[in-house]
Parts: structure tokens; C-alpha cells; sequence
């Protein structure tokens, strides 16, 4: 690999290492509850927000557009948190729900305003090669907070303590790697790893399992010169698959 | 000792150290520069003519190319707003940055269509420094590579003299040319056309082409259903001669419109590449033009 290559994957891997991080211990929750489009739901209603905010005649700009973006995620959690609470058996259902409306209304909303429009794509179709380390900072720092609240206060803030940490996690991942790629992160290594029965273990190799996928989708990026994103998604699903063989038989 | 020599060889050989890199965002700015810097460039284009240049997939190819360019040529006026400037920001290299000789962007150096005169949210995702689909018109593209010539004499004062034989030698064929398109089309001069989006508002005016109905009556925005109502009421009565589109649309608006008018659904081919034959920009001009003409027979 020549210094240039290098220079070109090793943001994108950091940025991947940021979303693994928080989305493989969130994922096995996702998982265990049975909420798989919740990341879909929620990261459609951030960029809502972005719309809304920019079709109120905010100059969304910079933090602005992440102030929009955090707070109509939060405000979705919330949502979502008490319909968990109060309609546990169609959960699932909502969520998809949830998902189609946000969806539909920024559809209209854009139809008088199409400069949201770029900010919407930017919040949903984040692509994993275009990072730079300026982007990786501010992420790290969120990614940080979201895993000292995930372990430290998750308890003490209760039920709503999951969608609220969630809410943050997704928002911040889906402007770095894209949709496609935070729902992989979040899902894939925690199915792998279903079998394990430790938390620590089962953890442990699904931030394996995520970084391999990476790493391996890296090269091969580089190698066919096709869009990263996808082909990390290709290959954390072939890594995970070969993995759960691997426990199946072992 | 075979690989020192080899080494050697490459210090010693002048050829390729001396080409300069160029970035092209669309194929009609790799082909000009083609046409002015000859084999002393290097020359990578990010888009095809089959690819929106609104939207483009990062790809690690695109990222070493920016990275060695010594140049980027776009079209500028927000067309690549979407991309761009995050593909300047990884690039890490000063030479290709706004303000630099190695930044040019074409539609600066152009008088543009339809620049709104209130930037307004009603008017849909319109570009506030005009339409930037600028060099369908053959007099910017002359405009256009006396500016790149006097880029690239800039850039690479060691060839400044190859530059400026290259690029008279391109004025004189291309002012030929245009003579040519222009009497070869002197019976095109008022035909209606419909189009998908306002990419050919360039080719309409430098032609005299009547664009009588753009089916995104805002640009980017898909029509409403009273819209197009609206516009089958208008052109039922006196239906256009055909509805043009680029290869990179949709073909769903433009083949639906084809169908309620029972007119023409005709695919120009807008830059290089989007036709067979056509490899530069002297054929993109003849093949739009005959596309046209066999449609006005």
C-alpha cells in the first residue's frame, strides 16, 4: 500500500472505529428488543428537522443544522420511548411508521423549499471517504459522551435512557458514513454474535467482527475503486456470516 | 541493480516528470484541457456523461487524483457544490484551493442565463449565480479556453510557448466550426423543443431554440400534478416538436410526456461521452445538432 493510499482509507477507518464503537454495544439492545428500523426512523426525523428548520426561515448553518437535527431526533426518542412504554406489541410497526411520515413530510416541505433538500442529503447520505479529521474530532468527542452514558448513567436515567443515547449515536454516525453503513454497524455484528452468552465476550467480538469488516472493505475499496461504503457493508456481512459459522460448528 | 537503473532512468527521462496533472469535474473540461495542453497534462475527468455532476459517489481514485493535481477545472457557479468543496477539503493540497492559479472555474469567465433577481425559497433549487450548464453554447467554450490557455501558461511557464500554439490552433478550428453549426442550423431558429430540466438553456439561446416547457417548472423539484395538467392543457393545442433530455435524467418524466403528446422523447447527448460517437467537443456540437435537424425534417 503506497503512502497516498494509505492517506486516502485511514480517516475513513477512524470514522468507522467512531460509529463500531457506539453501535455495537447499542445494536445488541436494538436487537434484543426488536426495534431493528428504529436508526432508519430516527435518522429520517433528524434531517425533518434540518428541513423544518431551514423552512422557518433559520439560516441553517454549521451547529445550527446539528442543533435542528439533535433536537427533532430527541424529540422522536421521546415519542418513540413512550409508544414503547405504553404499545410494547406493535413497537416495530410504529417505527415504520414513524419512518414513512418523516419521510413524506420532508418530501412536502421541500416542495417550497429545496435548499433543505442539500442539507438533508448531506445528513443521510454521509459518505464514509469524504471525512476528514476536522469531521472526527467533534464526532469523537459525541462518541465519547455517548459511551460514558451508555455504561455510567443509562441506568439512573431509565427507560428513556436508551432512545435518548440512541438518538445522539445515530445522528452523529449517519453525517460521517451514510444510512446504509450505520444500520450495518448496528445490526450486523450484534446478530453475528447472537450465540454468545457474556456480555463482555459477546461486546468484544462484535467490535471484531465490525473492525474486520472495515478494514477488509477499506482494501478492497481501494483495490476496485468502487464507493467504500457499500463495499464495507458487502464485506462486514460476509465477515459476520463467517463468523457465526465459525460459532455454530466450532 | 536492475531497479537502480530503472530509478535512474526515471530521474533522468523528462516526459513524464514534466506533465502536469488536471482534474476535470465534467468530461467537457477534460476534453478542452485535452485540447490546450495536449500530452504536457495528465488529464482525469470525476463525472461520465451518464452521471448527474449535481451528485457523485467518493471513490479513492477520485481523492489520489485531486491529491497529485496540479489543477482542478469545474464548472464552478454551485453546479459541484454538493462534492466539491469536500473533495478540495481531503485533498490536502494548496496549489488547487479558491484563489489559486490552480483553481479555474469556467462559468466565471462567462456571462450567465437565468440568474435570479431575488434569490428567493419559492423559485426551487435554483443556483443564485445562474444556470451553470454553460458550455452549450460553442462562443463560451471560446471564451472559456482563451481564459485555460492563460491558466496553463501560469501554471507551467516552462511550455507557456506549446500552450499558445496549441490554443491558436483550437480557435482557428473551432471558430471555423461554429460558422458551420451556425449555418447548418439557420432552419432550427425557432423550433419548439420541451425539456426535463433547464440543462440546454445554453444550446436554446445560442440556436434560437423555443424551450416552450421545462417539465421541473422549478429546477430539481419534480412537478405537482396541477402543474402538469397545467402543461398538457397549454401544449395539447399546439404540441412541441419533441422533449429533450440529457443522459443522465430520469427518462420517466420526459417518456410520460412523449407519450401524453405522442411527440418525440429524444436523448441529446449534452457532454462527451453521451453518445457513441461523440469524443470531443467538436462532435458533441455536430451530433446535438444533427439529432436536431433530422428532427425538424
Amino acid at each position: 500500500m503506497t503512502a497516498s493510499e494509505i492517506n486516502i482509507i485511514v480517516p475513513a477507518f477512524f470514522a468507522c472505529l467512531l460509529v463500531l464503537s457506539t453501535h455495537v454495544p447499542l445494536g445488541t439492545e436494538v436487537l434484543r428488543r426488536g426495534i431493528i428500523f428504529i436508526d432508519l426512523a430516527i435518522a429520517q426525523v433528524a434531517g425533518l428537522g434540518v428541513i423544518a428548520a431551514d423552512t422557518m426561515g433559520w439560516e441553517a448553518e454549521g451547529w445550527m443544522v446539528q442543533f435542528a437535527a439533535v433536537t427533532a431526533a430527541m424529540l422522536a426518542a421521546f415519542i418513540l420511548h413512550l409508544t414503547d412504554k405504553r404499545y410494547p406489541e406493535i413497537q416495530e410497526a410504529l417505527i415504520g411508521v414513524a419512518f414513512v411520515l418523516a419521510a413524506t413530510v420532508g418530501i412536502l416541505l421541500l416542495a417550497g423549499n429545496p435548499h433543505g433538500g442539500e442539507h438533508l442529503k448531506e445528513l443521510l447520505v454521509g459518505q464514509i471517504l469524504w471525512v476528514n479529521y476536522e469531521q472526527l474530532l467533534p464526532a469523537a468527542v459525541v462518541c465519547a459522551l455517548v459511551l460514558m452514558a451508555w455504561y455510567r448513567i443509562r441506568d439512573r436515567l431509565q427507560h428513556f435512557g436508551f432512545y435518548a443515547i440512541f438518538a445522539f449515536a445515530v445522528t452523529v454516525s449517519v453525517q460521517l458514513v451514510g444510512i446504509y453503513m450505520v444500520f450495518a454497524c448496528l445490526i450486523i455484528p450484534a446478530l453475528a454474535t447472537r450465540r454468545i452468552e457474556r456480555r463482555g465476550v459477546r461486546i468484544a467480538s462484535g467490535y471484531a467482527v465490525g473492525i474486520a469488516g472495515c478494514m477488509l472493505g477499506l482494501i478492497l475499496t481501494l483495490r476496485a475503486d468502487l464507493p467504500a461504503g457499500a463495499v464495507i457493508v458487502m464485506c462486514m456481512a460476509v465477515v459476520a456470516l463467517l463468523f457465526a459459522l465459525l460459532l455454530k460448528f466450532r | 541493480m536492475k531497479s537502480v537503473a530503472t530509478l535512474i532512468l526515471l530521474i533522468v527521462t523528462p516526459v513524464s516528470a514534466s506533465a502536469i496533472d488536471i482534474f476535470a469535474c465534467e468530461p467537457e473540461w477534460g476534453s478542452l484541457a485535452t485540447e490546450l495542453a495536449g500530452d504536457k497534462a495528465n488529464v482525469t475527468v470525476a463525472t461520465t456523461a451518464f452521471q448527474d455532476p449535481h451528485r457523485l459517489q467518493a471513490k479513492p481514485s477520485l481523492i489520489a487524483a485531486i491529491r497529485r493535481a496540479n489543477m482542478v477545472i469545474c464548472t464552478g457557479a454551485d453546479l459541484e457544490i454538493g462534492w466539491l468543496p469536500l473533495l478540495l477539503r481531503r485533498a490536502g493540497n494548496s496549489s488547487i484551493q479558491a484563489g489559486n492559479p490552480g483553481h479555474f472555474m469556467a462559468a466565471d469567465y462567462v456571462r450567465k442565463l437565468e440568474v435570479p433577481k431575488i434569490i428567493d425559497r419559492s423559485q426551487g433549487d435554483i443556483h443564485p449565480q445562474g444556470n451553470p450548464h454553460v458550455h452549450l453554447d460553442p462562443r463560451n467554450i471560446r471564451r472559456i479556453g482563451i481564459a485555460l490557455g492563460d491558466r496553463l501558461r501560469e501554471i507551467d511557464p516552462a511550455n507557456a510557448a506549446y500552450y499558445d500554439s496549441r490554443l491558436a490552433d483550437f480557435q482557428s478550428r473551432w471558430n471555423e466550426s461554429i460558422d458551420v453549426w451556425e449555418q447548418n442550423s439557420a432552419d432550427l431558429a425557432g423550433i419548439r423543443l420541451a425539456s426535463n430540466h433547464r440543462s440546454f438553456s445554453y444550446f436554446a439561446a445560442w440556436l434560437d431554440l423555443n424551450i416552450v416547457a421545462t417539465l421541473e417548472p422549478k429546477p430539481g423539484i419534480p412537478a405537482s400534478g396541477a402543474q402538469l395538467a397545467t402543461l398538457l392543457e397549454q401544449l395539447s393545442s399546439n404540441p412541441p416538436a419533441a422533449v429533450i433530455r440529457t443522459p443522465y435524467a430520469n427518462e420517466r418524466p420526459s417518456k410520460w410526456l412523449s407519450t401524453q403528446l405522442k411527440i418525440p422523447e429524444v436523448k441529446l447527448p449534452y457532454t462527451i461521452g453521451g453518445a457513441d460517437n461523440v469524443s470531443d467537443l467538436f462532435a458533441l456540437f455536430e451530433e446535438s445538432i444533427a439529432i436536431l435537424r433530422e428532427l425538424a425534417q
